[in-house]
Parts: structure tokens; C-alpha cells; sequence
């Protein structure tokens, strides 16, 4: 069985993103092991000279290495990404290159009509950077629109529609998994492109 | 003009920062600049409110202050850095200083792109509603290749690079002066005042010709006004017409009363007209207030009674230079108001304060500091109001 991490999208207390992860998570739960991840309370990121990342980062990446694949739920603040998430984004991308050649999937909730359509599209060109390279899952959307009246108490989705689309982008989420997996031709140079890029060698 | 900047990065070793002190000490002849530093803005979360925080209000006084915004972004990751877009969540959270401020984007990199995709995100976070800047179209200033582009003073060493940053910028300083045009209130236009006193209130003494020299004994008469030791219950006391007289007669200004139908009513009569800062002669009491100032100042008059009466401005001052540097002259419009807040008509008062500024200086030692003309040119001047339109001045 494939395990995923669930990368939550915001530091907030109330996330109607972690309750969607958290759907996923247990609806799931007999095609892959959902481990949530929280970004709350890193530091800022300041690009440190000395390169060393904090601890709790160093913990997330190892969680990351050891995922098959990571689901990233991202509320849109502003037009984009939460900046906790850019900010976990930055620390998991400075010298530590987890999510290089990682599967990922996005969703995203938002209270509006939107469902954080242009956080997805930024979050998009950000996995796609030097240092992130991930492998996004192609022409994928689930935007989560309304997201405070989409669950019922016990956390489930109220919208079949909705539940019928994320169950189809589950299953090709984990078919996507096994597709990079043999797509390791460029992993090595994607590796390493990443490690040598540098900052004071451009 | 006074821009703030605002540094991009965090880091210690930042070239937007330099690039900003570069535009700050290069173009000073354009603007003004406050390089400001967001490295002490705690990460945004909607869960810990820091709003209040010294350094969130600080930076929100700096921008709500400024007359622009010009942002310094890095790239990180294809997008702006989390600490800037953090600063902007703040920003957009509980206060909201970019709204409708004029934003210019710069931003240099190590690299060709020169931060070229930071700068479109930015864009696309500063047209957020909650944030609603309004960012300078086009004039993009991508700096690429940083490490070779600056000098060891600092100086970009491009002049080329140098010209085009100057153009961009003048751009800029033109275009807030388009958006605060485009952002100033709308004011309604305010409805025409009646100069000429066509209608009545409550008060008007009726069916007296207004223009009347002798308009005062004729309502006098008609009224059965009350004079001389008759007591009157005022708030709060009580005193005889005399001592009202005599009261106002002390006063050191010249005071007039215009009521809200634009009816001139009284003036504080001790003088003639020709020992008077602005000369009144006592035929006038009564008259409309078209009768008592010439034709080509009622537009004045009438802006000014428009101020009052929508209570856009509770008291007009008017600055006149006229008397000569030996007298302080200011002519003061002030509204009116009953305990209900109804407009009730103008208190025009007119004073050479010097005397009072004279006696304080010397009992406290203070001194007057720079050239007492300079003080001429209050802004009602750009309404064109006369303030030498004396009430002999009939039309």
C-alpha cells in the first residue's frame, strides 16, 4: 500500500484544508496510509548563510524521502499561497531537496466561489522551481469551493459530485505514483541540477 | 513626494536592498525615500493575531503616510519570498495601507530572469481584493546578474541601466500624481445658495425691505424689539440689552452675524468703516449678503456658505496680508449651529491677532522662527476667495 504525506497548507487553527485532508484520509484509507504534516511554527525563512535548516524541517524532509507521494491542500490567500506554506516551501528547498522528483497532488479549499484556483496555479509553477522539481500530476484540479458548508459533522463531504471527482483523481493519483516512479531517467541529473544550483554561483 | 520602500528579503545580505538604497541616494531629486525592513514581521497566521504588533503598525503608519510604495522583491522558488508575502497577509488582514496606494515593482536576482515570475505573482497578490494596490502597468525593472551589476560603493555601474531606472521612476512619480487625482473624493456638487434672499425662515422680520438704510429701526418697529436697561434671559445669565452692547463692543475683533437665509443681520458697530480691518457701514445691517459684497466676489461668498452649511468645513480662514507686516489679519468664517446641530448662519470674525502673539512671545521668551510672509497663501486662496471684499464695497 502506498503512503502519502498530507502537507497542510496554512498555520491556521481552523482549516477547512485539513478537514479535507483529513477526508481524504480516512476515506482512503484501505488504497494508501495518510500521514497529515503541519507547517505551523517554523521560523521565517532568511536564507542563512551557514545553510542550516532547522530541525523540524530536517524531520519533515525525512518524512518526504520516505513518502511515495505528497497531497498538498493550499487555501489561497491574496491570489496565491499562504506565505506559511511558501515559507515551508523555502526551508524544505535549502540545501535538502525532498520533494525533487516527488509525486504531488494539489487540492485546495476556499470559503468562495474560487477554490483557491490561483494559489493552485501558483503553487504549480512554485513545486516547478530549481530546487522543489517536483513531479506535479498533470491536468488535475479539485477546487473545494464553499468549503465551510462542504462537510456535514462527522467530516464528510457532502457533495457526491465532489466525492466521485476526488475518488477518480485519488486512484490516477496513485497509477501517476507508479508512472514517475519509472520515469528515472532524469532523476539523477534533476538531483543533481539541484543540488548544484547555488545562489553566489550564477 | 514621500515613497516608502520596502525591502523584499530578509536576508542579511540582500541586493534589493541595495538596489532600493541605490534609487534612495541617486534619485533624491525626484522623491523622497524610507527604506523599510520586514525582517522583525512575525509569519503571518490567522490564528494569532499580531495586527497590533509594533512592528506591523509601524510599517503600516510609514505607508499609510507615504504618497507610494515601491517593493524590492527577490525570487525564491519562482514566486516572492514567504517573509514578503507574509508582510502582505498582515497587510491585508485587519489593515488595509496599500489600499489604493500607488505600487512600483522592482527586483533584482542572481540570475538572467531577474526575479521576472516574483514580479508577476506580486502583481497578481498586490490586485487581491484585501489588498487592493494599485501597481504601476508595464515599466517593469528586472535586474539580473546582481553580483556584476554594483560597484564596491554600491552604484550600479550600467549607465544605461542607471537612465532606464530614472525614466521608470519619473513614470512613477507621475503616475501616483494620476491616482490620488483619480482616488480624491468625488464631491458632490453642493446646491446654490440664495445670495440674494428671495425666501424666509422662522426669524426673517417680513415685508421690510432688506436694502433699507434705516432697515434696523423699520424691524425694530415692526418687532417691537426690545433696547436699552430691558433684561434678556441668555445661556446662561441674564443681562440688559446695554450690557449686551456693551459686551460686544469689547469684543477685540469685529464680529458680524449672517443668519442661515443669508441675511446680514448685525455687526459689533464701534468704529467707522474706514478704521475697520473690513469696513462695514451701519445701512448695511439687514441686507442680503449679494447686497454687501461686490458681483465679482459672490462666488466666494458662496463657496464659503457652502463649506459651512453642508459642514464639509465647520470654519473658513482667510489670511490677509494686505494690512502690512505690522498686523496679523485673519478674516474667520465660522458655522453656526443650534443645540441641534442645525446650521444657523455664519459668526464672521476678523482680528489682527498680533497683539496677543506679540505680548505671548514676550512673556515666554519664544521667538518667531522664519519669515512671517511666508505664511501667506492659505488654501481657500485657490477658491478665490476675496477676502479684502469689504461690505462698503456695494455692487
Amino acid at each position: 500500500m502506498k503512503h502519502f504525506i498530507g502537507l497542510v497548507g496554512t498555520n491556521s487553527d481552523q482549516s477547512t484544508n485539513r478537514q479535507l485532508l483529513q477526508f481524504i484520509q480516512t476515506y482512503f484509507k484501505d488504497q494508501a496510509t495518510i500521514e497529515l504534516m503541519e507547517i505551523k511554527g517554523l521560523p521565517v525563512f532568511n536564507k542563512p548563510k551557514d545553510r542550516i535548516v532547522p530541525d523540524e524541517v530536517k524531520v519533515m524532509a525525512n518524512k518526504i524521502e520516505q513518502a511515495d507521494g505528497v497531497i498538498i491542500s493550499t487555501p489561497e490567500y491574496d491570489h496565491a499561497v499562504p506565505a506559511s506554506l511558501m515559507n515551508a516551501l523555502n526551508w524544505l528547498s535549502y540545501g535538502i531537496y525532498p520533494f525533487v522528483d516527488k509525486p504531488v497532488m494539489i487540492t485546495g479549499a476556499s470559503y468562495g466561489t474560487l477554490g483557491s484556483s490561483r494559489a493552485q496555479a501558483h503553487l504549480r509553477q512554485i513545486l516547478d522551481a530549481p530546487e522543489l522539481k517536483a513531479r506535479i500530476m498533470p491536468s488535475s484540479e479539485f477546487l473545494l469551493a464553499h468549503s465551510l458548508q462542504a462537510f456535514n459533522e462527522d467530516n464528510q463531504l457532502l457533495d457526491s459530485s465532489q466525492v466521485e471527482k476526488l475518488t477518480g483523481l485519488f486512484a490516477d493519483f496513485i497509477t501517476f505514483v507508479d508512472l514517475i516512479n519509472q520515469l528515472i531517467h532524469a532523476h539523477g541529473s534533476n538531483k543533481k541540477a539541484a543540488e548544484n544550483f547555488s545562489w553566489d554561483n550564477l | 513626494m514621500k515613497f516608502v520602500g520596502i525591502v523584499g528579503s530578509n536576508a542579511d545580505l540582500s541586493y534589493n536592498r541595495k538596489l532600493l538604497q541605490f534609487i534612495k541616494t541617486q534619485y533624491q531629486d525626484l522623491f523622497e525615500l524610507d527604506v523599510v525592513e520586514i525582517k522583525d514581521i512575525p509569519m503571518f497566521n490567522q490564528s494569532d493575531d499580531q495586527t497590533n504588533s509594533s512592528p506591523i503598525q509601524n510599517l503600516n503608519q510609514k505607508i499609510l503616510a507615504a504618497d507610494g510604495v515601491i517593493i524590492a522583491t527577490p525570487e525564491h522558488n519562482h514566486t516572492i519570498p514567504a517573509g514578503l508575502k507574509s508582510v502582505l497577509e498582515w497587510l491585508s488582514f485587519k489593515i488595509h495601507p496599500l489600499e489604493n496606494k500607488p505600487v512600483m515593482i522592482v527586483g533584482a536576482s542572481y540570475y538572467d530572469q531577474g526575479s521576472s515570475r516574483a514580479q508577476l505573482h506580486l502583481r497578481q497578490i498586490l490586485d487581491a481584493p484585501g489588498v487592493n494596490a494599485i501597481v504601476m502597468p508595464g515599466n517593469e525593472f528586472l535586474l539580473g546578474k546582481v553580483k556584476e551589476s554594483f560597484n564596491e560603493n554600491d552604484q550600479l555601474i550600467d549607465t544605461n541601466t542607471v537612465k532606464f531606472l530614472q525614466g521608470v521612476l519619473e513614470k512613477f512619480v507621475e503616475f501616483v500624481r494620476l491616482v490620488n487625482r483619480l482616488e480624491a473624493p468625488k464631491e458632490e456638487p453642493l446646491p446654490k445658495e440664495d445670495l440674494h434672499v428671495t425666501g424666509t425662515i422662522d426669524t426673517t422680520i417680513k415685508e421690510i425691505d432688506m436694502a433699507a438704510e434705516d432697515w434696523v429701526e423699520q424691524a425694530a418697529a415692526k418687532v417691537n424689539a426690545v433696547e436699552g436697561n430691558t433684561y434678556v434671559k441668555l445661556n446662561r445669565g441674564i443681562l440688559t440689552v446695554d450690557q449686551i452692547n456693551t459686551f460686544l463692543a469689547s469684543m477685540p475683533m469685529e464680529l458680524t452675524y449672517a443668519d442661515d437665509n443669508n441675511q446680514f443681520l448685525y455687526y459689533n458697530y464701534t468704529k467707522e468703516a474706514e478704521d475697520m480691518l473690513a469696513d462695514r457701514v451701519p445701512g448695511q445691517a439687514g441686507n442680503p449678503l449679494a447686497l454687501c459684497h461686490p458681483e465679482r466676489s459672490l462666488s466666494s461668498v458662496e463657496w464659503v456658505i457652502q463649506q459651512l452649511r453642508s459642514g464639509r468645513q465647520d470654519v473658513v480662514r482667510v489670511h490677509v496680508p494686505t494690512h502690512g507686516p505690522d498686523k496679523f489679519v485673519v478674516h474667520n468664517y465660522q458655522a453656526m449651529h443650534d443645540e441641534e446641530g442645525n446650521y444657523k448662519g455664519i459668526n464672521e470674525f476678523i482680528l489682527d491677532f498680533k497683539p496677543i502673539v506679540d505680548w505671548y512671545l514676550k512673556q515666554t521668551g519664544l521667538t518667531l522662527e522664519g519669515d512671517i510672509d511666508a505664511g501667506s497663501g492659505a488654501s481657500q486662496q485657490d477658491h478665490g476667495v476675496d477676502a479684502g471684499s469689504g461690505a462698503s464695497e456695494k455692487a
